[in-house]
């Protein structure tokens, strides 16, 4: 059986946190995680686990859907 | 200067510039996972490394010459336990780069050592250089090495 594709996922994550003047530091700090995951995360070099997500969703006030989202353009 | 050469100094100083921020960020990360314990049992065992490498040019009792081989065994062991048991405070990237950074050592490990291991069967390598004494510095080069792929490909 051939292996699936890896499904690349574009995010909002530096303008929500833009839009809340926060740093990288700042976010990650708040998520328990460090600021290198978060840079990671916003410049799409890594996608989140579930529990990370949903932690962002939490903080955010927001669905994870309405920040993460696959990029349909690939 | 003409614009070939400024871009390649322009390209030079921003590859500096980025190597000195993810040192910079991989001994904050050290000081957080691992606050000092790690440096401490670390140059513990380097000084229980070197004593007994010096102690054993001088010592002859063959007994006490295996006593000493062996003293730094479980110093290096207390030290290694502190970097695992980091693991546990890392976050989920961080962990997944230690792993991908042991998933190039080891493997390149085995072929070092197997390929020096025919190598010496096949020429028998001078033991000064080649015997394990030495080589086993191979394995923490490597690990450092895949750390730093590991690390600059989330930078």
């Amino acid at each position: 059986m051939a292996r699936a594709a890896a499904v690349p996922v574009k995010n909002r994550l530096k303008v929500l946190r833009a839009e809340r003047d926060w740093s990288q530091a700042d976010l990650a700090q708040q998520l328990g995680v460090s600021r290198q995951t978060i840079n990671a995360i916003e410049t799409e070099k890594y996608d989140p686990s579930l529990p990370l997500a949903l932690k962002m969703g939490k903080l955010f006030a927001l669905c994870v859907e309405k920040i993460f989202m696959l990029d349909d353009a690939q | 200067m003409d614009r070939k050469a400024q871009r390649d100094v322009t390209g030079a100083l921003q590859g500096t510039q980025q190597a000195i921020g993810g040192a910079v960020e991989a001994i904050e990360q050290t000081k957080r996972v691992y606050g000092t314990t790690l440096l401490i049992r670390g140059v513990l065992w380097m000084a229980t490394y070197a004593a007994s490498r010096a102690l054993l040019e001088v010592v002859g009792d063959q007994w006490l010459r295996i006593a000493i081989s062996l003293a730094p065994t479980p110093v290096l062991a207390w030290f290694l336990w502190a970097w695992v048991n980091g693991l546990s405070r890392m976050d989920e990237l961080e962990r997944r780069i230690e792993l991908e950074a042991l998933t190039f050592a080891f493997p390149v490990s085995i072929v070092f050592f197997a390929t020096m291991g025919l190598l010496d069967v096949a020429i028998t390598l001078d033991p000064n250089d080649f015997s394990l004494r030495n080589v086993w510095l191979m394995m923490p080069l490597l690990y450092y090495i895949g750390l730093w792929r590991a690390q600059r490909r989330y930078r």
